[in-house]
């Protein structure tokens, strides 16, 4: 399939300019985006797998100590019975988040600009879904007996108590984790087939063959595969919801001053969204520069990503400062104090970073210039989500460190173990990341040529 | 019964010697045990306890009380009384320094596991404190003496015995001349019988005691006073004012059990007409002080002269004081608090008490004497009675010891359970005199470092393992008995004194019984001291109450030649206080996890013993909590960390004894700091001129109370008396809140037993006892110093402290926490597996086979009164330490939640005990562990739903509220709101100092 661009100076179809910068053609997408998973691994790649693997095993490693010696390797104490891997486990929830929200919501809302980050958006949601999975499992004390939390028949004739938001927790993420692998996996079908048909060692062949799952690119199995997309994708919608929603509700749901409020679940959500794309935003901008996808991830993309980051940070931004309103409305002496003792108390260095990252810093995206210079972008966008993780911290340590009755207040400090799983998860994500971007297409070819003037059936005719 | 004879390879059935040869047991032993009977000289294994058991379930099924017996038969014919699974009570009595405290010892099949306090017993009443509570550790301490030691190399009794019989005799020839026992001080009609035999056999050899604290000065403040050494009773339930000089009478001086009781009797808001009101004057927070309506932080070195301005004082108001005026300088103590407190002990003249803590001179016992008696007190609220088959405690004989050792007068020393290298007067040296000597012999439970240099070691039997008797001041005689055979080759005490007072090898129960057959001559001896051992009392000897006079001529002579100090402390110049430990006691205690981990009811620190100073005292010396200094004070010097203790006087500074161990095992040793080279026999009780400097270094100290505000929380309910009356329900209302409402029907809880709980706060001292008493209950694993820092210690109940008002000199509360055993649990709701869930009788149950630890409920209990398990805690538990385990209660493993269960084994026990009779339950059947020890019956603990029962009654108590009810949760555990009685001449009165 060959399809010449005509060469024309009325290239403005679009209000904006295009999103797909370069003049690419069907076969130029496909030979770029094919020939990172086909060509030679790139030295860099090595160097990058070697260090986040290792950190991959750290995590492995510590975690089998966990389990050999028991979870008081960690700084968790009596007020604090959550500490790091709970704040772990919700910050990699919320990285998990602007996945489904690029790929579903804006595949709804048709913003066509999804179509370059969508891929690496899902699989980022995937693999930050597995990293915060692998908290709660190990976060227990008796971890053989973890699956006493699933719904299964049993001797016992015990169910799970379904009043637990940890329950439904399991529940949520647990069906966001399914969906969304579902939905990045249908995704993924017609771009296995193209390097299925392209692939020449038997065993890419074989492989290939058996995941792209017989697609053969005819009309009829485009119209069914639209139609399961976008099945998947209204199924996926309510999650983007739901999940960090659940997820809040094991704080909001409990008595203590500073879990307790009703604020939580949107605010939870906006966070999410707020961390995903900050997330997406690094990845994006170190695959796009090692592999020379300039003209695919386009600084209008990056542009859009970064209003995001904008808005969801002001909504965040909203949260806090609606917190510290409703502390001081109702009146509530154990919540006045919470509050107050966040900003001003024994981890007010913890607060003030959140808010110094989470709200001041993303209000630099006000400015053109910055929204539009990758090197800054780069920079905020990791302040972004040091700032995520500190609020998680904020919210579950300070909270329970001075709850109800002073004498039981106490500091958490974290161990090494805390610092080592941390570190680790991010290795395992990014090894498991770069595993994607050698293995499989990282950008989706075929949506990506849907959004070329090709395919558009007016071809650079304005609509009359 | 020859029990030298037949030692070898059974020696667990020493005393069962005759048990040991009958067919039976051959028999039995072939059966059950056929290859290891060599096993049986190891120390403790698992079989040889099995054994052991068997041995003690057929002992304990053949007497109603234990006592030995003739023959033993295999328990398979199984005797009466003794159902598996059901324990055993017994009395016996444990010994303390003079005092003595009765005890009822649960036994599960041949195990002592549980004390309680006897409640015929007169100086427990049913009580118990917080060592009590921890002897069933020191027991099962698996560090104690294992074996007889010559020069540390092992040796056997049959060789000591024969060694020191010849011995015994070379000094028979010369009537004792060169022989000395050093033994603690006892109250014991046995052991003082075997004295005066001593004396008599040996007239020329010295018997003297040594306590490293002990109540010398009383007596001999009471020898000052009286001519005689009586012993003073205080009766507190009596008393409406009470002056304490110093005396922290409530927690670390002698007889706390009957003190605390009759306080808190005195202190029952609801029941009395008038409650009693309490003046403090101290240097250091105590127990004492917090309890107090008004408290003077004032320098010990001070209470002399205080004491004497009160006498005048006193005069002022025309008491007539017997003796000379004293000359005060008036400016000196606080004019206004101390004429208000003299006025107020005027005005309740009969029912005021003065009383001085056993650190203070002899001189301020005398003038504390001398003014009791001045206002009528003698007869009421103090008596006096004779001290009989005692042995008081001097150190003054002990320098004399010394001193001979050094000139060579003395050779052969003989230590029967004190250890005076580590706690004799620094000054003495002890350690060096040690050496001079030609035989020195240790009798100790643990190779102690006296034990460790000297050329022979007897290890000592616990008083659980052994019989002997005692004597409490009030005439009571106690049989100690025996609750198991001596779990190493520990030798009791008074077979170990026989063998020194005639070379006799008769066991310490044909001592006992020798001296018991006098007392209970006539008809039937068996059945009398049947009764006597099951009693654990025998009252028939009560002390004879004397009305002695005071002679003022002697006081005025003893101010004369050791004027009162009228000169303040500087911080240049600076005084060092010598305090028991609330914990470890001398240092007797400091092998014991228990009470190493029990935090100082000040401080809230566990493991370890820093200089407590004030704020101000530290602000001056530069100095923070944890900063380490070097104390200088009679050529000594000491490098120990501070902690400042709010209410602390200034320029003082308060060393705790008994840590620091060298030679305690392995829970004591190096725990802590060693204060005792500070102390001189010269100043036992306060040092002065003591120089402070910075080292620059710190050491962590393990804190189980970091924040000591109630940050203005209506947490603890405090209202002064007038306030109370004027509005009795203060305490509800101090939380306004919505009307608790639910979203849902609720369970109602209207049938059957709904168990609910009160504690008074106006009761409590914050003694530790009920926290202890807990941990031995309910297994509660000892977590260790690091972990107590990370916050992670274990206990289910524990005392939140908190301080109020101005930071130099606050007030301070007490608040036990435990589960609150809500309706609407917080927890259960979190749980995602059920493990915490709600039983019918209102109870916040936890499954610990069901509980995966995902510590939800933990964060979401608004009490923080859940425990984790964040390491396997009991893994590494000695076998023998295993032994003292409730078997009624889950050891729990690691990664598992607990709490509180409201002693849900006792509920049940007596449930089941209700049944089998045919009866329902009634009030009193179920009693938790803590309530069952509280000696100030703080707690109440009954079936809500019991019109007639005593919590029914508690909780209609206008004082009653809920610790956060606002919350709706309501807690099946409330609180009776804390009265202070303030005198009204002193109200929001700052005592200047």
């Amino acid at each position: 399939m060959s399809v010449s661009v005509q060469e024309t100076a009325a290239t403005t179809v679009f209000e904006e300019p295009p999103l797909i910068g370069g003049k690419p053609t069907f076969s130029s997408i496909t030979e770029k985006i094919s020939g990172i998973v086909e060509g030679k691994t790139k030295k860099a790649w090595f160097v990058l797998f070697g260090l986040a693997s290792s950190l991959a095993l750290i995590l492995f490693g510590s975690i089998g100590f966990l389990f050999y010696e028991g979870i008081g390797i960690w700084g968790i104490n009596n007020p604090v019975g959550w500490g790091w891997a709970i704040v772990n486990f919700v910050f990699w929830v919320g990285i998990g988040h602007a996945g489904t929200l690029i790929s579903a919501v804006l595949f709804i809302f048709r913003q066509k600009w999804r179509t370059s980050i969508n891929r690496f958006a899902e699989a980022m949601t995937l693999f930050a879904v597995i990293c915060a999975l692998v908290f709660p499992g190990i976060h227990v004390g008796r971890v053989w007996m973890a699956y006493f939390m699933f719904p299964i028949p049993n001797q016992m004739q015990m169910w799970p108590n379904f009043r637990s938001p940890l329950l439904w927790d399991v529940f949520a993420v647990g069906t966001y984790f399914t969906v969304s692998l579902m939905f990045w996996y249908t995704g993924l079908i017609p771009d296995l087939a193209t390097l299925r048909d392209r692939a020449k060692a038997r065993f890419r062949k074989i492989m290939f063959g058996i995941f792209s799952l017989g697609w053969r690119g005819g009309n009829k199995q485009w119209k069914n595969y639209e139609l399961a997309y976008l099945l998947l994708a209204g199924l996926s919608t309510p999650l983007v919801l739901s999940v960090h929603s659940v997820v809040s509700t094991d704080f909001a749901t409990s008595v203590i001053p500073g879990w307790h409020s009703t604020i939580f679940p949107p605010y939870f959500v906006a966070g999410a969204i707020f961390s995903g794309f900050a997330m997406v935003l690094t990845l994006a901008i170190i695959a796009r520069k090692i592999y020379g996808l300039e003209h695919i991830l386009t600084i209008r993309h990056f542009e859009k990503m970064n209003m995001v980051i904008m808005v969801t940070g002001m909504m965040v931004g909203y949260a806090y400062s609606m917190e510290f309103f409703i502390a001081w409305y109702s009146g509530n002496e154990y919540e006045t104090f919470t509050f107050l003792n966040r900003a001003f108390g024994q981890y007010a260095w913890a607060y003030w970073i959140m808010i110094s990252c989470n709200v001041l810093i993303p209000q630099l995206f006000w400015f053109k210039k910055i929204r539009t210079n990758i090197p800054a972008m780069f920079i905020i966008s990791i302040f972004v989500n040091i700032g995520m993780w500190f609020e998680r911290f904020v919210i579950t340590v300070t909270s329970l460190a001075n709850d109800f009755l002073p004498s039981s207040w106490d500091y958490f400090s974290p161990t090494i173990f805390d610092i080592s799983m941390l570190v680790g998860s991010f290795g395992l994500f990014f090894s498991l990341f770069l595993l994607f971007i050698r293995f499989l297409p990282m950008v989706s070819m075929a949506e990506i040529k849907g959004v070329l003037p090709q395919a558009d059936p007016h071809y650079y005719k304005k609509h009359e | 019964m020859k029990l030298e004879q037949k030692i070898q390879g059974k020696e667990y059935w020493r005393s069962l010697d005759q048990l040991a040869d009958t067919p039976e047991f051959n028999e039995f032993l072939q059966r059950e045990f056929p290859e290891n009977a060599s096993e049986m000289t190891n120390p403790v294994t698992r079989r040889k306890f099995l054994s052991l058991m068997g041995a003690s379930i057929a002992f304990a099924g053949l007497a109603g009380c234990r006592r030995p017996v003739e023959k033993i038969v295999p328990y398979v014919t199984a005797p009466e009384n003794i159902v598996p699974g059901k324990s055993l009570q017994y009395a016996t009595a444990m010994p303390f320094g003079l005092s003595s405290y009765g005890l009822i010892v649960e036994s599960h099949v041949g195990r002592p596991t549980k004390i309680e306090g006897n409640p015929r017993h007169p100086l427990t009443k049913g009580k118990s404190n917080r060592l009590i509570q921890a002897e069933i550790l020191n027991l099962y301490d698996p560090d104690r003496s294992k074996n007889v030691l010559k020069n540390g190399t092992v040796s056997s009794w049959e060789n000591f015995s024969a060694q020191m019989q010849s011995l015994m005799g070379e000094f028979k020839k010369n009537k004792g001349a060169g022989f000395a026992v050093v033994s603690g001080s006892f109250a014991s009609p046995s052991m003082f019988r075997l004295y005066e035999q001593f004396k008599k056999n040996f007239p020329n050899a010295d018997w003297i005691t040594w306590e490293a604290i002990s109540d010398e000065n009383i007596y001999n403040g009471m020898e000052l006073a009286f001519g005689k050494a009586f012993q003073p009773r205080y009766d507190f339930s009596k008393a409406k004012v009470v002056l304490s000089l110093d005396s922290d009478f409530l927690l670390t001086e002698t007889d706390d059990i009957n003190a605390t009781g009759g306080f808190a009797k005195a202190r029952k808001v609801d029941a009395v007409k008038e409650m009693n009101r309490l003046y403090v004057v101290e240097n250091a927070f105590t127990s004492t002080g917090a309890v107090a309506d008004h408290r003077l932080r004032m320098q010990t070195g001070m209470t002399p002269a205080f004491a004497v301005a009160l006498v005048e004082e006193l005069r002022s108001l025309g008491v007539s004081v017997k003796g000379e005026k004293y000359n005060v300088d008036g400016t000196l103590f606080d004019r206004r608090w101390l004429k208000t407190v003299a006025e107020d002990l005027v005005k309740n003249s009969g029912n005021s008490l003065v009383l001085a803590g056993r650190r203070q001179p002899a001189v301020v016992h005398a003038i504390c004497a001398q003014i009791n008696e001045a206002l009528g007190a003698n007869g009421t609220t103090v008596v006096y009675s004779e001290l009989r088959d005692a042995l008081r405690p001097t150190v003054d004989a002990l320098v004399q010891t010394v001193e001979k050792i050094n000139a060579g007068t003395v050779t052969t020393l003989l230590m029967l359970n004190v250890n005076p290298v580590y706690d004799a007067p620094a000054n003495l040296e002890f350690k060096q005199a040690l050496g001079k000597l030609k035989h020195s012999i240790s009798f100790a439970s643990h190779v102690d470092e006296t034990a460790s240099i000297c050329e022979w070691h007897v290890p000592s039997a616990h008083f659980l393992e052994s019989w002997s008797d005692v004597r409490s001041f009030d005439g009571a005689a106690s049989v100690i008995q025996p609750l198991i055979e001596p779990l190493y080759k520990a030798i009791p005490t008074l077979q170990m004194a026989q063998l020194f007072v005639d070379g006799s090898a008769k066991t310490d129960h044909e001592v006992l019984q020798e001296t018991w057959k006098k007392k209970l001559k006539g008809a039937g001896f068996d059945r009398m001291w049947r009764k006597v051992l099951h009693d654990g009392v025998y009252a028939d000897e009560p002390a004879k109450t004397v009305q002695p006079q005071v002679r003022a001529g002697r006081i005025a002579a003893a101010l004369q030649k050791n004027p009162v100090n009228f000169v303040r402390a500087t911080v240049k110049n600076l005084e060092v206080v010598f305090a028991a430990s609330p914990a470890v006691f001398d240092g007797r205690y400091a092998n014991n996890g228990w009470l190493q981990e029990m935090p100082h009811p000040v401080s809230k620190l566990a493991w370890d013993n820093p200089a407590f100073i004030s704020i101000r005292t530290a602000q001056a010396l530069g100095v923070k909590n944890e900063d380490i200094v070097l104390i200088h004070v009679n050529g000594k010097r000491l490098k120990i960390p501070v902690w400042i203790l709010p209410g602390h006087a200034d320029n003082s500074l308060t060393l705790t004894l008994g840590y620091g161990r060298s030679a305690a095992g392995r829970v004591g040793n190096g725990t802590g700091f060693d204060v005792f080279p500070l102390r001189t026999s010269e100043a036992m009780g306060v040092a002065v001129g003591a120089t402070v400097r910075l080292t620059g270094e710190t050491y962590a100290l393990a804190n189980t109370q970091d924040h000591g505000s109630m940050e203005g929380r209506p947490l603890v309910r405090e209202a002064t008396v007038e306030a109370f009356k004027e509005h009795p329900n203060f305490a509800e209302e101090m939380v306004e809140h919505p009307p608790l409402e639910s979203l849902w029907k609720e369970r109602p809880y209207e049938e059957g037993n709904q168990w609910g709980m009160t504690i008074d706060l106006n009761s409590c001292t914050g003694c530790n006892a009920c926290m202890i008493a807990c941990q031995s209950e309910n297994n509660i694993p000892v977590v260790g110093k690091e972990q107590v820092r990370n916050g992670r210690e274990m206990s289910w109940i524990r005392l939140d402290r908190y301080f109020s008002g101005d930071v130099e000199n606050p007030y301070m509360v007490y608040q036990p926490v435990s589960c609150q055993h809500c309706e609407n649990a917080p927890c259960e709701q979190v749980c995602p597996v059920a493990a915490t869930s709600h039983d019918e009788e209102g109870l916040n149950v936890m499954t610990y086979n069901r509980c995966i630890g995902t510590r939800y409920c933990s964060n979401n209990c608004p009490y923080k009164v859940r425990r984790f398990n964040f390491f396997n805690y009991t893994k590494d538990l000695p076998e023998v330490m295993q032994m003292a385990q409730n078997p009624d209660v889950t050891v729990r493993f690691r990664g598992v939640m607990e709490k509180c269960t409201f002693c849900t084994q006792r509920i049940t026990r007596s449930k089941i005990d209700a049944k089998n009779q045919g009866r329902d339950l009634v009030d009193g059947d179920v009693v938790a562990a803590c309530q069952q020890t509280c000696p100030a019956d703080a707690i109440v603990f009954g079936n809500l739903l019991d019109p007639k029962s005593k919590i029914a009654e508690s909780k209609k108590s206008p004082r009653n509220y809920a610790l956060l009810g606002e919350l709706n949760l309501k807690p099946r555990n409330t609180f009776l709101a804390k009265v202070r009685n303030p005198n009204p001449k002193l109200a929001d009165y700052q005592p200047q100092v």
